[in-house]
């Protein structure tokens, strides 16, 4: 009641509630006046009596206003509105602190959404922290994270002791008839397992059970972007290759793995397939789910174990997995998921923490020379009965303003930092599309926001209080504080900028990776082959080739630079592989003759693949000079025999090697195939050169030769191979920036602390000089000051570098972790501006006039 | 201003307020004057006292205020009890009669 009325009584306008107070109280006064001329009194005489007995006014007033108003929210808002009139008196001072804050909050909140949805939380999914992913390792042949086969299924299957489902994925691409048009939808063929993996219950109808074959699952987006979320949609049937399957379930909302899929079909697999064994057609993704009470970590144990004892088995098989070093590794579905964007978000975390927290120094750095300023203020304000806490408040209000005006800001560029990464291309990009900023992201930045406020404004505050009290004591310890900024801020860019060397050298060092051709001009496609048109592709080329601008063109399954070739193992007619010699491994790719003169490959020795290869002629490849080199060193390669598909094929001719799966990969040795001759793929590529970027041209000569075939994955081969060095380019990029703001902050930072010092030493220096000290004592004396703080701040940091170092190593492309180099670069970068930032104002000190300088104050 | 006791007047202002509305509309300083009078000059509410007071009241709903014109004509604000202010006023007095009657045993019996 009492607490509505107030509401009541403010709502009507404060300012018509004050008037009629103060009309009121004039008028009482007023009427005093009166009965004292009543008694007597002159008019004068009865003012100065009424004043006297009335006391103060405005005192009534304030006393009467207290009761409507809520005094301490007022103070709050008067304090709010001060500390505004302050910052907006001093912009270039405000838009310092908030930027700087909006920079560091920014690239915090960016960066954490991005780790939340790809590390903490993939993919938005719950419960995914009882899901490991198992993947196959080959020593022998430097493979590593590649996916199982059938056997590996059926083995991890076995493990019921941990696992309490197990599911197998297969890539799985159609072409569905969506009105008419044909598009290509990608989803997956799993086992029935595969939703209980994931817990996982139907938004809509069921999941696979064992007998299911030509039935389908919706994701729910296709469902609501094809069914318009119809329930009716069960039940019906859709057409995929040409082949009808019926829809009998919907995933639910939130499942997003994997993130492109549309639809899931049953994957059942044949018992030939499982009785192939281990490294067979390896092309399932391994997912299981950790039985009730197993953790993590056990489960990775058990695997290891099996795996070492499936290799030390006195079998053949066991024989053959220990020659290669063939096993399992289980990992944390998160882990799977991110691969190799992992370590290098944790480290843009880390250093976008970095910043900020340079920046939150940098900022109660400003505070606290504002702070000197503002003494007097202060001390008048103390006198005049403000208390210590008023004043605390007061200070905090102001950098907690601060703080949130860069948090909003930081925000602002967050949202846009977000909406710029969602279309970075890099491996694995699915998964950043999904990124956003959630309520709990704008929660997180402006805490972070609120925290930096407080936190740069507790130094000042405490500062000031203290200084009230013994000003001398404070003037040492706010030295201190001084030296931990400055030591702490030229750590952590130090850090930075080593980190960021290294990154930029590994760059370079994969940017001068030769691929072997010649990307540039070379547009490159996937199509799906229509089944019922076998001539198609030969038409396709053919009416590319006679395309307008177009220098050559071929087809070619896999695209470099997309998929990576069909790795496998070979044999050599009439040889038996030696101990010690390299396992006979390479990649395939199937190519058309026109290939080598579309991509500039030159042709070492031998013929190129003619149009006279077809499936009827006899089966022929060509090899790289690698696989030359490496497996017939001493030997013509031209007529001998290799089998990796489809029996003996003859050697006609080596090519110059190139790398076409990744720059960084170890290249493997490559066997060209002609395409005509091994027609096993349900697609292929098409790679064009034309002086002019020819995606169009692809879409429509593929529409006019056959309108019912979908193409897709059109891309220049620059933007793939740019892919491929995205994650370095985007990581490298991002960390100098950081980097150099970091500098930037730490430069700032040291040089408003020591001219900060050297202002309030002025007076002490006039004294030294007019002693007799000399301008370079004096200099020296502050450069000292300064050097000492950051030269510890140096040491920190190449501790932390070298603790950092082991970590980043991943990350690293022929560079060493402790690259001398590198580290002197950056050192000499800091160092550089560090004696620029130090030597400004220490000189400043020494041309102090004494006699200026006695008089200063 | 008579009473030493702040704490004590200010409960007993709002009641001596009330008790002077309950007789008609007043407006300030004629609300001051009638307490002075019948208090024999004991009370003399001072404006920093009555205004607070007034304000008090009116939040609370036991008063109204309006403006109106005086006797003098001129234009005044005037206070007038509501129903609640007479419960309220019905209830001070009987806590006042309590605590006065309290006192007064204390006093004789000491």
């Amino acid at each position: 009641m009492r607490f509505w009325n107030r509401f009541r009584l403010r709502a009507r306008t404060a300012g018509r509630l004050e008037r009629e107070l103060v009309d009121e109280i004039r008028l009482h006064r007023e009427m005093i006046e009166e009965e004292f001329i009543r008694d007597g009194m002159s008019r004068t005489e009865a003012a100065r009596a009424a004043a006297q007995q009335f006391g103060n006014s405005s005192s009534a007033a304030d006393l009467s206003r207290d009761e409507w108003t809520f005094p301490r929210l007022d103070a709050v808002a008067k304090d709010v509105r001060f500390a505004l009139r302050l910052m907006l008196r001093h912009p270039l001072l405000t838009g310092a602190a908030v930027l700087t804050v909006a920079f560091g909050v920014g690239a915090n909140t960016a960066i954490l959404s991005i780790l939340e949805t790809v590390l903490l939380n993939p993919l938005g999914m719950r419960h995914t922290d009882r899901v490991m992913a198992a993947q196959v390792h080959v020593d022998r042949l430097h493979m590593k994270g590649a996916a199982g086969s059938a056997a590996d299924l059926r083995d991890i299957r076995g493990l019921s002791d941990v696992f309490s489902a197990a599911a197998g994925v297969e890539g799985g691409v159609w072409t569905y008839q969506a009105g008419g048009e044909a598009v290509r939808l990608i989803g997956r063929a799993v086992t029935p397992e595969f939703f209980r993996v994931f817990d996982a219950s139907p938004a809509l109808g069921r999941f696979f059970n064992a007998d299911d074959r030509e039935s389908v699952v919706l994701s729910y987006g296709m469902w609501q972007s094809q069914f318009g979320g119809d329930a009716s949609a069960l039940g019906r049937t859709i057409t995929l290759d040409d082949k009808p399957y019926r829809i009998v379930g919907v995933a639910p909302a939130g499942f997003h793995y994997p993130a492109d899929a549309q639809a899931f079909v049953p994957l059942a697999i044949s018992p030939q397939r499982y009785a192939e064994g281990h490294g067979n057609n390896m092309n399932l993704t391994l997912l299981a789910r950790l039985r009730t009470g197993v953790t993590p970590l056990a489960a990775i144990v058990r695997v290891h174990r099996f795996s070492t004892a499936q290799q030390a088995a006195d079998t053949a098989e066991g024989r053959d997995m220990a020659k290669f070093g063939y096993g399992l590794d289980l990992l944390p579905f998160a882990d799977f998921l991110s691969g190799d964007l992992r370590s290098p978000l944790w480290l843009l975390w880390a250093a976008a923490l970095v910043v900020l927290l340079t920046g939150c120094a940098n900022v109660a750095g400003l505070l606290l020379t504002r702070s000197s300023a503002r003494r007097k203020e202060i001390a008048i304000r103390l006198s005049l009965g403000a208390t210590r806490w008023q004043i605390v408040r007061q200070l905090l209000l102001e950098s907690t303003l601060l703080g949130v005006a860069g948090g909003l800001a930081g925000l602002a560029m967050a949202k846009l930092a977000v909406s710029l990464v969602t279309r970075v291309s890099v491996p694995g990009k699915q998964l950043l599309a999904l990124v956003g900023l959630d309520h709990r992201m704008l929660l997180y930045g402006l805490g972070l926001a609120m925290a930096s406020g407080l936190l740069f404004g507790l130094v000042p505050a405490v500062q000031m209080l203290r200084e009230s009290q013994t000003s001398e004591m404070a003037r040492n310890r706010r030295r201190w504080f001084q030296d931990l900024f400055i030591t702490a801020e030229v750590g952590g860019a130090f850090v930075l900028l080593v980190i960021t060397g290294l990154l930029l050298r590994s760059l370079w060092m994969v940017e001068q990776i030769q691929p072997g051709f010649d990307v540039h001009n070379v547009t490159t496609a996937y199509f799906t082959k229509p089944h019922n048109d076998p001539a198609f592709a030969s038409r396709l080329e053919t009416a590319l080739q006679n395309a307008p601008g177009v220098e050559a063109a071929a087809l070619a399954y896999p695209v470099p630079f997309s998929q990576g070739g069909l790795t496998s193992g070979f044999g050599i007619r009439n040889r038996q592989q030696q101990p010690g010699e390299p396992e006979f491994h390479g990649e395939a790719y199937f190519v058309t003759p026109e290939y080598f003169r579309t991509m500039r490959i030159p042709l070492v020795a031998g013929r190129n693949l003619a149009a006279g290869d077809t499936a009827e002629a006899p089966l022929v490849c060509l090899i790289d000079r690698k696989l030359a080199d490496r497996f017939f060193p001493s030997q013509n390669p031209i007529g001998q025999e290799i089998s990796m598909y489809k029996g003996w094929a003859r050697i006609v001719g080596v090519t110059a090697a190139v790398r076409a799966d990744g720059l960084e990969e170890e290249t493997r040795p490559v066997v060209y195939y002609s395409l005509p001759q091994i027609p096993f793929f349900a697609q292929s590529g098409v790679v064009l050169r034309s002086a002019v970027p020819a995606a169009a041209l692809i879409r429509a000569t593929v529409r006019r030769t056959n309108s019912t075939v979908p193409v897709y994955d059109l891309q220049t081969m620059e933007e793939r191979m740019g892919e491929k060095l995205g994650i370095r380019r985007v990581l490298a990029a991002l960390l100098a920036i950081f980097g150099v703001i970091s500098l930037l902050l730490a430069t700032i930072g040291i040089y408003g602390v020591i001219a900060q010092v050297v202002a309030e030493r002025t007076q002490e220096i006039g004294v030294r000089m007019a002693l007799g000290a000399r301008p370079a004592q004096i200099q020296r004396q502050f450069m000292g000051q300064g050097l000492r703080a950051a030269g510890l701040g140096l040491a920190l940091g190449a501790m932390v570098t070298l603790y950092v170092q082991k970590w980043i190593s991943g990350m690293l492309y022929q560079v060493k972790a402790f690259d001398a180099g590198t580290i002197g670069i950056s050192l000499a970068a800091v160092l550089t501006v560090l004696l620029l930032a130090v030597w400004w104002p220490a000189r400043r000190a020494s041309r102090i006039s004494p006699q200026t300088a006695l008089r200063y104050e | 201003m008579g009473m030493a006791n702040p704490e004590f007047l200010k409960g007993t202002l709002d009641m001596l307020i009330l008790r002077t509305l309950s007789r008609g509309p007043n407006h300030g300083y004629r609300i001051a004057l009638h307490i002075r009078r019948l208090s024999l000059d004991a009370f003399r509410v001072g404006e920093g006292s009555l205004y607070p007071a007034l304000q008090r009241l009116l939040i609370n709903g036991w008063v109204q205020a309006e403006w109106a014109l005086t006797d003098t004509n001129r234009k005044a604000r005037v206070y007038r009890i509501t129903p609640t202010g007479r419960r309220q006023l019905a209830e001070e007095v009987r806590e006042f009669d309590f605590i006065l009657a309290a006192i007064a045993r204390v006093m004789e019996g000491a």
